[in-house]
């Protein structure tokens, strides 16, 4: 016959002892794979804001003559002087850089991924 | 820096991402499986499918999680509406196999260790009784926690816990010197 332990709560804690961990074995695997996939909201927010730009640029280009200040703006850069357009060049240059750098050093490392 | 439930939620929420909901079923699926296991009386098989739709059903209805009782607890109410469900196909829950189950479970034709006493005994125990004692006693839920999973009125719950132990422990007493 066995023994029993003699204090009040020892069944309590026999059950707890009873459910032990079980290991994954390949089981979130098998989850994930049956999950519905769904456009992630990131995506959805993308496309969104490119439809509106797209939309927002074409009703720009119809609303003002046919983008007839696009053609004036590249005129007049075509006549500025080399120096300002070498500076002009520098300075966006810089600007993506600088951008790049924020970017890169404020990403936030994904523990998960 | 390890990410909270809550983390990993808001970026399934938000982002719709994946790999944050798989992180949660890797830290959530030892006690689902574990519970199923109990409540299926040990069909690791059956236990284990029945954990994978509670997984799906708990991604498709993510939503609907509005953060008042802890994650874990939400899971052992879907895990629980899964087993329900799935009961309800197979008529478990008229009785006639809890009835055959009892028969079958009789400690003197089993193994003489007390742990798988305690299990047999477990596993003899009806449905309601074996629910709400896996749940509080060995899941460790409190009585209010237990009565949202099931569905059922928080003194019912008591009195499912307090007759089941008094069963195991008659059971079991029964190996006794």
């Amino acid at each position: 016959m066995n023994e029993l332990p003699q204090t009040e709560d020892w069944l309590d804690k026999q059950l707890r002892e009873e459910a032990p961990y079980i290991d994954d074995s390949g089981f979130t695997g098998r989850v994930m794979k049956q999950l519905p996939r769904r456009h992630s909201l990131r995506t959805q927010r993308a496309i969104i804001i490119l439809t509106a730009t797209i939309v927002s640029v074409v009703i720009a280009y119809f609303g003002s003559g046919e983008g007839w200040f696009v053609r004036e703006a590249l005129v007049r850069a075509a006549t500025l002087p080399p120096l300002t357009v070498f500076g002009f060049v520098i300075a966006c240059g810089l600007l993506l850089i600088v951008g790049g750098l924020w970017a890169a050093l404020t990403r936030i490392r994904d523990p998960i991924a | 820096m390890e990410l909270t439930d809550a983390d990993l939620l808001a970026r399934v929420l938000v982002d719709g991402d994946q790999h944050a909901f798989g992180e949660l079923v890797r830290r959530h699926q030892s006690p689902v499986r574990g519970l199923l296991r109990q409540l299926t009386r040990a069909d690791v098989e059956l236990a284990d499918d029945l954990a994978q739709e509670t997984f799906i059903r708990a991604y498709k209805n993510i939503r609907s999680f509005r953060g008042e009782a802890k994650f874990s607890t939400w899971l052992y109410r879907i895990a629980y509406n899964v087993f329900r469900d799935q009961a309800r196909k197979r008529k478990e829950l008229v009785g006639i196999d809890e009835a055959q189950w009892q028969s079958q479970a009789d400690p003197q034709t089993a193994d003489p260790g007390l742990r798988h006493d305690l299990m047999n005994a477990l596993n003899s125990l009806p449905l309601h009784e074996r629910s709400a004692i896996v749940l509080c006693c060995q899941n460790g839920l409190s009585h209010d926690e237990a009565a949202r999973v099931l569905e059922i009125p928080l003194g019912t719950v008591k009195t499912n816990v307090l007759r089941g132990r008094e069963k195991l422990k008659k059971i079991l007493a029964a190996w006794g010197p």
